[in-house]
């Protein structure tokens, strides 16, 4: 293997899928990634076993062949070679030879034959979508999945292909988001699959706001999306997403309309007293008032004062202060509605502007 | 300088801090000694229950031949032939204790319970009223043993850490005051060892910097301490000096975590005998979680063996203060973890206690049965004793009695036995 390559056509790529390498490792030639040069083509490929990203770009190839190679330290000599400079790179016995100027390295290697690949994906499903509208989808409700909870198919973000749109659902069993983009799918039952924490967060990196369309695959236990010289693979989790819509509260008859930075500053301020590791705070929710109010174990209060228009009967509800936080910081239209039963069912969240993104939020008991 | 009781208690100088230091002279012994008239002036060792072979802790007289807390019994004996072994009652220690502290408060309400049989008293705002911190704790000695016929040692000084040391000095039955002005000289030669929370690492610390006594830790940079043990080393520097800056606590801290351990018979191979001391374990803590109105979502379950410990942390879906769902962990952490190794102790921990139902779930509902259940269990066993009422595995459960922690605490969640 041999080839020459100028720096920053190398270190893009190498940064886009760095990210699945661990840096502690059980498995030694998972810290590597695999490098693969074929007919001036380079691709670049790294895996924890679960995620698996893969790069390729167009590259004048003196000599074809696979090796791997140790990701983090090729990373780190591409990143801290001087710009614009030009790289020789040649496979020699067991070791890789790196040329820049008057910089020399030589790295260990491990054969191509030990890095771990994905079996043949047989899709099932298939769609292309806006690399832009999956990005949202994403960023909308990433941050309600949860962590390492023992119910483990909590641990990701669940993508529902409906007929006439695209969902994703993500809950820690507190609080729930959901965020759908309306567009013609080929199913009919509605299948729903889990994408795990880890791959959604790499995901999430690589996607780009552009009006590029990505294809999304997925088979019985994969899902892979395809981008611009980008090939994203996740394994599913393997489990029963709960009946989210059965927890969206449908009948909530207290309406409340609020600007968002006006509610979100106010927030901010009163949880700085809140207890730090219960995060509650207090909203009641009077007629034409909405009162904010926080303490924490030291005694120290907080309260703040929110003109609103409501005249129902007198709310007091306590949350957890950065849910709510969570939920107003994905949404971003001005105003936001707080749909509410009573102090001991869920609140729902959502932008006045229309329905795609649902917040549901369980209260506190204070 | 020290000044060792029978002084004059009229003092005209105003403390700018004034603690006193209440120490038990050999408290558990001295209640026996109380009780049971014949044990008077005898050697007397406390064990846990009859079968215990520890003496947790000795009157002054088996002391006086070399016995002390800590040590195996019969090595007990070997020092001083005619030593009488008693069970420990710790409910009966504990209602002491608690006796002590309230007659203490009386004195100063700034009081800090520092173990069962410590405290700290703050008399600083107490001085217009009493007149000299010496006088008040004359006045302590006098509230404890009016509450308890026990006698007991005071330190006075002008700071914690001091007066601590100075309770230390003279025991049993003495006063020893420190004034705050002749701390720093007093303390200059005393090696680091001597003050309260100073141990083997901290003390192989200082001196590794040439620091043996405490008036050596004062020449030290305070950012040499302070660049190891954070904020506890500018302490432990001040400390040295006579100037513990520590306050008096007065809330029992939230707890970090709630657990329960026993011993078992030694080399338990039966798996059987193990479930039922897990059971055990499982009912306590549960039911610990539940009289404080608490509920937890991790758990450590550990087994030791002759090699140290198996087992493992677990998480519930929902945090929950059930006895039998705790039960059901350490049923699967036993069939995961053991294979058969003999086992000398169990233990079951809540590591996460935090209160109940605070944060409402979306998807599970409350077994509200189960709380009622267990709302009856916990009134009859608090009417009766406890596990009146129990999972029926408990009735083979160990006869062996419950120990009371040196950190046992008149109030909150240290309130168990």
């Amino acid at each position: 293997m041999k080839f020459r390559i100028q720096r920053e056509t190398l270190l893009k790529p190498l940064q886009a899928v760095i990210g699945v390498v661990e840096r502690r490792q059980t498995l030694p030639v998972l810290s590597n990634i695999l490098v693969q040069a074929q007919d001036n083509q380079i691709t670049l490929t790294s895996t924890d076993l679960e995620v698996e990203l893969l790069a390729t770009f167009e590259v004048d190839v003196a000599e074809n062949g696979m090796i791997t190679i140790p990701a983090r330290k090729l990373v780190d000599i591409c990143r801290t070679l001087p710009d614009e400079s030009m790289l020789d790179i040649q496979l020699k016995g067991e070791k890789i030879a790196l040329k820049s100027g008057k910089s020399r390295f030589t790295l260990s290697t491990l054969d191509a034959s030990e890095f771990p690949q994905i079996d043949e994906i047989h899709s099932i499903q298939r769609f292309q979508i806006q690399e832009r509208e999956l990005k949202h989808l994403i960023e909308k409700t990433h941050f309600s999945m949860a962590q390492q909870d023992v119910r483990y198919y909590l641990n990701g973000l669940m993508f529902e292909l409906n007929a006439d749109s695209l969902r994703t659902v993500a809950t820690d069993g507190h609080r729930l988001a959901m965020s759908q983009h309306k567009m013609k799918i080929d199913s009919d039952d509605s299948p729903q699959v889990i994408v795990p924490r880890k791959g959604i967060q790499e995901l999430n990196r690589l996607l780009e706001d552009s009006d590029k369309m990505v294809s999304v695959m997925i088979s019985n236990n994969h899902i892979r999306v395809e981008m611009d010289n980008l090939r994203f693979t996740s394994k599913l989790i393997d489990g029963k997403f709960p009946d989210y819509k059965r927890v969206i509260p449908s009948d909530c008859d207290k309406l409340i309309n609020l600007d968002l930075e006006t509610i979100k500053k106010a927030l901010v301020r009163t949880s700085i007293l809140s207890n730090e590791k219960y995060r509650g705070v207090r909203l009641i929710f009077d007629t034409n008032l909405l009162r904010i109010q926080a303490h924490n174990p030291e005694q120290e209060e907080a309260e703040d004062e929110l003109p609103i228009d409501y005249d129902g009967p007198t709310i007091e509800i306590g949350f957890n202060v950065n849910y709510i936080l969570d939920a107003l910081g994905a949404i971003d239209t001005e105003q936001v509605i707080f749909a509410l039963t009573d102090a001991n069912s869920s609140c729902l969240i959502y932008s006045d502007d229309n329905q795609d993104c649902q917040y549901v939020i369980m209260p506190m008991r204070l | 300088m020290m000044i060792t009781d029978n002084t004059q208690t009229h003092c005209p100088v105003y403390w700018p801090r004034a603690i006193i230091h209440i120490d038990m002279n050999a408290f558990f012994a001295s209640i026996e000694q109380r009780d049971f008239p014949e044990l008077r002036g005898q050697p007397v060792a406390i064990t846990n229950g009859e079968v215990g072979t520890c003496v947790i802790t000795c009157s002054y007289e088996a002391r006086a031949y070399g016995v002390h807390t800590g040590m195996r019994l019969p090595e007990a004996r070997k020092r001083c032939r005619g030593l009488i072994q008693r069970p420990a009652r710790p409910e009966i220690y504990a209602t002491v204790s608690t006796g002590i502290m309230r007659a203490l408060e009386v004195v100063s309400p700034d009081i800090e319970v520092f173990s069962v049989d410590e405290a700290f008293l703050d008399v600083t705002r107490c001085q217009r009223l009493y007149g000299s911190p010496v006088y008040m704790a004359k006045l302590a000695k006098q509230a404890v043993f009016d509450a308890s016929g026990l006698l007991s040692s005071a330190g006075v000084s002008g700071d914690k850490t001091t007066a601590k040391f100075a309770a230390k000095l003279n025991k049993p039955d003495g006063l020893t005051v420190i004034p705050p002005w002749h701390a720093r000289e007093i303390l200059h030669d005393q090696p680091v060892t001597a003050l309260c929370g100073i141990a083997e690492g901290i003390e192989r610390f200082l001196a590794g910097h040439g620091a043996h006594c405490c008036g050596d830790v004062g020449k030290l940079p305070v950012s040499v301490l302070a660049r190891r043990f954070g904020n506890l080393g500018r302490r432990i520097w001040l400390m040295c000096q006579g100037e513990d800056p520590d306050q008096i606590h007065q809330d029992v801290p939230a707890p970090k975590s709630i657990g329960h351990g026993k011993v078992v018979p030694p080399d338990t191979c039966d798996r059987d005998i193990l479930l039922t001391y897990l059971q055990h374990m499982s009912e306590k803590v549960a039911a610990r979680l539940r009289r404080h109105d608490m509920e937890a979502g991790h758990f450590l379950v550990g087994l030791r063996t002759r090699d140290g410990w198996l087992g493992d942390r677990r998480r519930l879906a929902v945090p929950g203060n059930d006895g039998n769902h705790l039960y059901r962990l350490c049923r699967d952490i036993l069939d995961q973890h053991w294979h058969g190794e003999g086992i000398h102790q169990v233990q079951v921990t809540a590591l996460d206690p935090q209160p109940c139902q605070q944060q409402l779930d979306l998807f599970s509902q409350h077994n509200e049965h189960r709380g009622q259940l267990n709302a009856v269990m916990d009134d009859i066993n608090r009417r009766y004793g406890e596990l009146t009422v129990s999972p029926a595995r408990l009735l083979g459960r160990s006869s062996m009695p419950n120990v009371i922690a040196p950190a046992w605490k008149p109030n909150g969640h240290r309130q168990t036995i």
